[in-house]
């Protein structure tokens, strides 16, 4: 569903990303897991256009999105969920959804099922539909905002950091909604810093370590995996013979 | 016959190679992050991780020898620390320096499925018994079909080294359906079964899987006719994975290399100029998916081609010719490999031998069933007592016997 090959981006002088390579096929939940500062919501950026890329290919559902505006990306149903300002404070939650269907204007029929499917999915956003997004809790803005996502029938929902700040017993939730959009039929790119739950719920992931793809493997696999930890807090023996 | 994994074993080449790019990247990471021996290789050629944009880059990557593994032997060519490893293997008969190999769980993870994918190719189900037939001290590789085939559900016979008359006794008494051996050892069972004049028939055999050694076409015809087999070739590298790096299909038009862990080229030996498709050379193969002990483009010393044509069993991996050479001075002894290194290194210990010698093999169906060592004696050796003469030759005999793991026949020589 998505090629991409050799992305690198840049800070200015500074190289972030390096020759980063991954595919996503239609159906997975893939993860993209790494330390703070790796790379990862840069590399969402790059993959939605928000971010520029020098070189390098990125090809969803069969399309070169490399000159695409990112409207148009996301007209191709490639959603990204991003990590801080998720949600317009200001307005409230039936106005966050409407705007989340900006690019499906037009089609009021799909869009009212559209909607009635996320309150199916979410019944906290139908109850508080009328309030402003400012007075929901954390989880509830979370699920607002991936809420907005699906107004725009994404094929390809990137979403980054979801679990970021939120309870653990939220986090849960969060991570079941993710389950069960992938049931749904929706293909998931997930980043996150809380490698074991995203990993539980991958097929597959892959690590960067700063700007690049040190390892990947099926989700199950790489939660016991030695070098994930290290990619997260360091090199932690000091000579091979350690045991 | 099914596929074992068809979604990797059937994927279209191009998309194959998308993928093996991003596996290739990711160990070329890796490999440069995590063992100072590539990082070395990598800054002394100018190289950085980064030049590796397509697999056309691969050329760029310096070889890897077996003597580099030798130098950097214990734990330098290792790319986890020895806590992440769970297995240590170490081949026998090879010269200089030891080698080691690390095996993290995943890796032998990854070993014991693709060993499965040859036995599961070639129609080995949860209904056969596989007797196992190698030897288990001597040849790294035996414990895999153990683990493959427990993996497909298959019972598994251990014979190991029994003599051939306890392997046919089990093969009747068991009902074994599978033999998998060196091809010299399932010649030597072959001889007896007709030496007793048993019919083949009355064997529930169906299946040979050999490797280990070269054997030609011919020995195939000869153990399919009087086992009442189907018999196919398994390749392995001692140094990546021994078996498993590619097998048989039942269209038997080369060996499958399993290109989603190994990156197969065939290069010139003595250039090391990359060659085309179908064209014989050195096959160098790089692993894609090794976390223990990446190697980037080891010389394997074996003379093969490559072809990526369609098989008829519908697997669009590449096919390798049956590796029959070799470009090194290595030769193969009923399974055991012998290094003309090892035995001047084993002649360098025993005063008054060498440092000349001559290997004469014996060989029995095109495959070395027997190997004499013609060896240098000093003539206070040569002119003293028959006793004294035979105690030489016997205490040389054991010296090898000790170094190679295999019984060769001395003979004594003046000095050139």
């Amino acid at each position: 569903m998505l090629k991409i090959k050799n992305i690198d981006a840049f800070f200015g002088k500074i190289q972030v990303l390096r020759h980063v390579s991954l595919h996503i096929e239609a159906g997975e939940i893939v993860s993209l897991i790494g330390a703070n500062g790796a790379g990862k919501t840069t590399l969402l950026n790059v993959i939605s256009g928000l971010h520029p890329s020098p070189n390098g290919s990125r090809v969803f559902l069969g399309v070169e999105t490399r000159s695409l505006r990112p409207e148009r990306i996301v007209a191709l149903g490639l959603i990204q969920v991003p990590e801080a300002d998720k949600v317009f404070s200001p307005l409230s939650v039936l106005e966050n959804l409407e705007l989340g269907a900006y690019i499906r204007r037009g089609d009021p029929r799909a869009l009212k099922k559209n909607m009635e499917e996320i309150f199916r999915l979410f019944p906290v956003l139908e109850e508080r539909k009328e309030q402003p997004a400012a007075l929901l809790s954390g989880g509830e803005r979370q699920m607002l905002a991936l809420g907005k996502a699906l107004m725009g029938s994404p094929r390809l929902l990137l979403l980054d950091e979801p679990s970021l700040g939120l309870a653990p017993t939220v986090v849960a939730e969060i991570f079941q909604t993710i389950r069960s959009l992938h049931e749904r039929g929706t293909t998931i790119l997930l980043v996150e810093q809380n490698a074991r739950d995203a990993l539980r719920i991958s097929r597959r992931a892959y690590v960067l370590d700063t700007g690049r793809i040190t390892l990947t493997g099926a989700g199950e696999e790489l939660i016991g995996n030695e070098e994930v930890k290290r990619a997260f807090l360091g090199k932690d023996y000091r000579g091979k013979w350690e045991r | 016959m099914p596929i074992f994994k068809p979604d990797v074993e059937t994927l279209g080449r191009k998309e194959l190679r998308e993928l093996q790019i991003e596996k290739l990247q990711i160990v070329v990471n890796q490999a440069y992050a995590n063992v100072d021996f590539y990082r070395r290789k990598f800054d002394e050629a100018g190289l950085s991780p980064d030049d590796i944009k397509n697999l056309d880059d691969l050329g760029k990557i310096p070889f890897t020898t077996r003597k580099d593994l030798m130098d950097n032997y214990p734990y330098g060519m290792f790319a986890v620390p020895l806590r992440d490893v769970v297995r240590l293997q170490f081949p026998l008969g090879l010269h200089g320096n030891p080698i080691v190999i690390g095996y993290t769980r995943e890796d032998l993870k990854i070993w014991r499925e693709l060993v499965a994918r040859i036995m599961v190719g070639i129609g080995v189900t949860e209904h056969d018994i596989i007797q196992v037939a190698f030897n288990y001290g001597l040849f790294m590789g035996a414990i895999r079909f153990n683990q493959s085939a427990e993996l497909i559900g298959a019972a598994v016979v251990p014979s190991s080294i029994a003599s051939a008359d306890v392997q046919i006794r089990i093969m009747q008494d068991f009902r074994s359906t599978v033999l998998t051996s060196t091809p010299s050892f399932a010649v030597h069972i072959m001889e007896n079964v007709k030496r007793k004049g048993l019919d083949p028939k009355t064997l529930s055999l169906k299946t040979g899987l050999f490797g280990a050694e070269p054997w030609p076409e011919s020995v195939r015809r000869a153990l399919e006719e009087n086992l009442g087999i189907r018999a196919y070739d398994i390749y392995g590298v001692m140094e990546l994975i021994e078996p498993g790096v590619a097998g048989e299909c039942p269209a038997r038009k080369g060996l499958h290399i399993f290109e989603d862990h190994f990156l197969p080229e065939i290069v010139n030996p003595q250039t090391g100029g990359v060659k085309g498709e179908g064209e014989e050379g050195e096959l160098v193969l790089t692993t894609l998916t090794t976390g223990a002990y990446p190697l980037l483009r080891y010389r394997t010393s074996d003379v093969t081609a490559l072809h990526s044509t369609p098989c008829d069993c519908g697997r669009t991996l590449i096919r390798m010719d049956r590796a029959l050479r070799r470009t090194d001075q290595m030769i193969s002894v009923r399974g055991i490999n012998v290094f003309p290194e090892k035995i001047t290194e084993v002649l360098a210990t025993i005063p008054d031998a060498g440092p000349g010698y001559a290997l004469i093999p014996r060989t029995k169906y095109g495959m070395n069933d027997q190997l004499t060592v013609q060896v240098e004696a000093a003539s206070r050796i040569l002119d003293s007592r028959e006793e004294t003469k035979i105690a030489f030759q016997e205490a040389v005999q054991l010296a090898f016997r000790r170094a190679l793991g295999l019984r060769v026949e001395v003979e004594l020589m003046k000095k050139a």
